[in-house]
């Protein structure tokens, strides 16, 4: 039941038909979406949001034990939003690549640490071989089969197809064969032609991202899906963004979250044109997200980018997943994170407790692996 | 499934839990007179009976958890009355209607040393032979048309005695009846009635005469229908009080729910009691303590935001956000508190001690200035050689060579340290200061306003009390200040609802607080342990003190402490300010706070949020030109 203080909030909003169609689980429109953007009243669309998770989730908070390997920042393409890409390996120009033995020897050497997932995004590199790509898998699950490899975005599928000549499918089987079981959600930014031709104009567009992810998913690969909000997209572009979202996953079922991502102004082309997005439109886009993508089981809050305070906040938002301990994270932390590198897990029980929640640790795909309901750890 | 059968008495206070059931399909409701319901839940003519609270002693029943009828102070409808004083009072005639009153009566006569023959009679008869030293006990509706010299409230008076709240009536049942569901129909039916309490009085006022307005009150302002942990204190101390004079058989409440008696979060079993306090709040209707600590406890984040919103729109409603450019400076680092929780502060003679110059000091106002600055914020340690003329040189020379800076200086404790250092009465120390050229205080140094918990996380601070002495004589001399609460310190829900009603009170009493600001235990660097530092916290304690402190007209965001994105929510939250622009400020930030605004970004935050924001000064006068 939605409270009488949330009705009354509502019907002031002018919004009592929005939250009559969520009550009676019927799918909004964009320009139902669009309203609860404009609407700006973060209590009221907050606790309709709010009404949603619990129905979906109850207090139940996911997060699973991950960490991220970037082993190059070397990248052909010119996003102007990007703090991490270098043009090439130069020392001058702070360009890295590991060699695929060091690559291997990063993730190999977390396996004490009991991580169960490694996300791996990459710049989209002039001169790696294809073997590259697909032996730093192959060589990771030999040793270490229980771990799942979250690798490579849609923008790097895309990337890959057009550099070694292959259909979006053959790089994908060849992939899965070698180990990867899901692929991240990044490079998807904003799908409106109009933004990415300024921000992103040479890296895969909009169709070529969704139609990497309608294969990975027809494939039987579970995929993850971003939106990168806060550079110089319009109301109705993120709402189109999700609505694009909205459609294929209806199509295919093959999303498992939807992940928000703010821009990160510092060492980038446009952080001097474009502030780092506030508070305020982060938890307004997870609550809006969170009513318009009935078909997303997920919301994810990545806590590296919006700091603990406000991840912790954005649990009664309509988010119930805060991504994971994630050790190294290098793209955030290049655009001026200022958040720790990585949070054991006793202190994201503790974040997750505090706002009222259960932690539930999760894996890759999902799947509870443990229901932290117990007296706080000391 | 057949209906459960209720009873209730059609006393004007019974209405807001019974006006509920009359379209419940579930609960069949008749009305009778106080003794006829008891008799008739005892004789199994119904389920669940509307019951004065002594009915309930000695019996197997059940209470519905989380409402009843009771008061905090005057209730006005359970009066002691007669022509004479009750000391030299020797017969008092017991209306009929209520065994609890009777008894209630007695401990109150007794409490006063007053030992009258009790003798029953109907009301009207009982008040009409209430002369010389005979006086009548008067309840319910009739007590309305009291007119006598002398009148004795007996709520207010039980409440003068222990300090806790009176509860006359509950819901009681015989066991078994109350499954979760009922209890949950009861509890809904009084958040209903307790939303139509305007009509409710209209109606009694058509059907019996009077004044609309006047029962609106009794119905809003002098009863409490929360039965939460003061009032079941309140309630258990009537029974051991009645049980140890003999005139009740002891007594164990006995709850449908029994984790209500238990305090552990109760959530789902009084949604109904949440959701009333919850509205009242919004309304704008004071919160007794029981209800405040309900909505501490077991109240959804999502819920108290909105409510509190309520009130921020209500006050606020032309959707401007003000600020201030204020610099905090630090002047001595010189501390003899040790408080655990503070990162700040350093011995004397240690190496990074300092007390500012006046050439150091100079610099840092003409900053401010020059960065449009309009106030200084002075505050610093308990130095135990600083004396009340140090303050006074200190202050003459600031208002003379930059009249045009608001000096907001010293927090409660400072201003107690410099009245014992320089062996000064309070008063007096205020005067001079304030003859100096001080002009507001801030309310820094509140932390936990319970002397349970100061005592704990800062032993050697000043009091509750005494805190609470330096600002009503602050404001007695005119200055304006801010209030603050510090939480996260290991206290409980009682703690921090005890604060607030504190400075509540004191507001009531001198209206000389400006704004509240809230902001959770900052651990870095500190003794304490990493105490729940969190915004969620923050969020929650911020709305339900907006709903709390309702005479208090301002609230601030804490965005030094909470970062941007926090306080933009408080926005949505409660608050209607959004404090200064970062110049300095050393205390937070020395245990690990790193947040920074200019006043551009400061409005950024405002605008975002959906908000105009406006320049102001101390008292909160918004400043023309600025912001706009």
């Amino acid at each position: 039941m939605l409270s009488h203080l949330a009705q009354r909030a509502l019907e002031r909003d002018g919004l009592a038909d929005v939250s009559e169609k969520v009550m009676a689980h019927e799918r909004l429109t964009e320009s139902d979406a669009l309203r609860l953007f404009e609407a700006n009243d973060l209590a009221a669309v907050g606790a309709l949001a709010n009404h949603v998770r619990e129905e979906r989730h109850g207090d139940l908070t996911f997060y699973n034990r991950n960490a991220h390997l970037n082993f190059t920042n070397v990248c052909v393409a010119s996003c102007k939003f990007c703090s991490f890409a270098r043009p090439d390996d130069r020392a001058a120009s702070e360009g890295w690549t590991m060699s695929l033995d060091e690559a291997v020897e990063k993730v190999l050497a977390k396996r004490h640490l009991g991580i169960t997932e490694v996300h791996s995004t990459n710049g989209l590199h002039p001169d790696l071989p294809w073997e590259y790509y697909v032996e730093l898998p192959r060589r990771i699950r030999a040793v270490w089969p229980e771990l799942t490899l979250t690798f490579y975005s849609a923008v790097e599928i895309h990337f890959f197809a057009e550099k070694f000549g292959k259909t979006y499918e053959q790089v994908l089987t060849e992939l899965k064969e070698a180990g990867v079981a899901t692929l991240p959600g990044g490079g998807a930014e904003i799908f409106a032609p109009r933004v990415r031709r300024k921000i992103c104009d040479d890296k895969a567009t909009a169709e070529q991202w969704l139609e990497v992810h309608r294969v990975a998913h027809r494939l039987g690969m579970k995929t993850n899906a971003t939106m990168l909000y806060g550079t110089i997209e319009r109301a109705e572009e993120r709402v189109d963004h999700m609505s694009r979202l909205r459609a294929l996953q209806d199509e295919t079922g093959g999303f498992q979250v939807f992940i928000p991502l703010a821009f990160h102004p510092e060492h980038n082309m446009i952080g001097k044109a474009f502030p780092k997005p506030t508070g305020f439109d982060g938890l307004r886009t997870y609550a809006v997200a969170r009513l318009f993508l009935d078909n997303f089981d997920h919301l994810k809050a990545y806590w590296v980018m919006i700091g603990e305070r406000l991840a912790q906040t954005a649990l009664s938002f309509g988010v119930d997943d805060l991504d994971g301990t994630v050790l190294e994270e290098r793209i955030y932390h290049m655009a001026g994170a200022e958040t720790p590198q990585a949070l054991a897990e006793p202190q994201l029980h503790r974040l997750i407790r505090s706002a009222g929640r259960t932690p539930a640790e999760r894996d890759s795909v999902y799947r509870v692996l443990r229901v932290h309901d117990g007296a706080a750890r000391a | 499934m057949p209906k459960i059968r209720a009873t209730a008495v059609s006393f004007l206070n019974a209405r807001p839990l019974t006006y509920g059931l009359e379209a419940s399909d579930r609960i069949e409701l008749r009305l009778e007179e106080p003794s006829a319901s008891a008799r008739a839940l005892e004789q199994g003519e119904v389920d669940v009976a509307l019951l004065s609270v002594a009915a309930v002693a000695g019996t197997d029943w059940e209470i519905v958890p989380g409402i009843g009828i009771g008061a905090d102070g005057p209730v006005t409808t359970v009066l002691l009355a007669g022509e004479q004083s009750p000391a030299i009072w020797d017969e008092v005639f017991l209306d009929t209607a209520s065994r609890t009153s009777h008894v209630l009566s007695k401990l109150i006569l007794d409490s006063m040393g007053v030992h009258p023959r009790f003798t029953p009679m109907p009301a009207a008869d009982g008040l009409a032979l209430a002369r010389g030293t005979k006086g009548a006990l008067v309840i319910g509706d009739r007590a309305f048309d009291v007119r006598a010299n002398q009148v004795l409230d007996l709520a207010r008076e039980w409440n003068h005695l222990t300090h806790k709240p009176m509860v006359f009536a509950v819901w009681a049942a015989r066991p078994g009846v109350l499954s979760p569901e009922i209890c949950v129909e009861f509890q809904r039916a009084a958040a209903t009635g307790l939303g139509v309490r305007t009509e409710i009085a209209q109606a009694f006022a058509r059907e019996r005469g009077g004044d609309p307005e006047r029962y609106r009150r009794y119905l809003t302002h002098r009863l409490r229908y929360g039965l939460g942990n003061f009032e079941l204190e309140g309630l258990e101390t009537f029974f051991a009080r009645a049980a140890e004079r003999g005139f009740l058989p002891p007594t164990t409440l006995r709850f449908a729910d029994d984790r209500i008696r238990s305090r552990v979060p109760r959530r789902a079993s009084s949604a109904g009691a949440i959701d009333a306090a919850l509205q009242r709040g919004a309304a704008g209707e004071r919160l007794d303590a029981g209800e405040a600590e309900l909505l501490d406890e077991s109240a959804a984040l999502p819920d108290l935001l909105l409510a509190a919103d309520a009130r921020r729109r209500a006050l606020h409603p032309d959707g401007v956000v003000t600020y201030i450019v204020s610099r905090n400076v630090n002047y001595t680092n010189v501390c003899s508190t040790a408080c655990h929780f503070c990162a700040f502060y350093r011995p004397r003679g240690h190496e990074e001690a300092y007390v500012l110059s006046r050439d150091e000091l100079a610099k840092k106002i003409e900053e401010t200035i020059a960065l449009g600055g309009i106030e200084v914020l002075l505050q610093g340690g308990l130095h135990p050689e600083l004396g009340v003329e140090w303050y006074e040189d200190l202050f003459r020379w600031m208002k003379r060579d930059y009249p045009s800076i608001n000096l907001h200086a010293l927090s409660p404790e400072e201003i107690w340290h410099i009245a014992r250092t320089s062996e000064l009465a309070l008063d007096a120390t205020i005067d001079r200061l304030v003859a100096a050229g001080l002009d507001s205080i801030p309310g820094g140094g509140a932390e936990v306003l319970d002397d349970e918990v100061r005592r704990r996380i800062a032993p050697l601070k000043c009091s509750t009390d005494e805190w609470l002495a330096v600002m009503r004589a602050a404001h007695r001399h005119g200055l304006k200040s801010t209030a603050t609460l510090m939480f996260g310190v290991g206290e409980e829900a009682r703690h921090r609802v005890a604060h607030l009603t504190r400075l509540r009170e004191l507001q009531d009493e001198t209206g000389g607080f400006t704004a509240f600001i809230c902001w959770p235990f900052q651990s870095a660097n500190t003794r304490l342990a990493p105490g729940a530092n969190s915004a969620h916290d923050y969020l929650r304690v911020n709305a339900l003190s907006r709903l709390v402190l309702d005479n208090v007209p301002n609230f601030q965001a804490s965005w030094v402490t909470m970062g941007g994105g926090v306080a933009q929510a408080a926005l949505h939250g409660g608050c209607n300010d959004f404090g200064s622009v970062m110049i300095e400020e050393n205390v937070v930030s020395a245990a690990g706070t790193t947040f920074a605004m200019d006043s551009d970004e400061v409005e950024r935050h405002i605008r975002d949020a959906g908000f105009v924001p406006v320049r102001r000064n101390m008292q909160y006068q918004r400043l023309g030109g600025a912001g706009a």
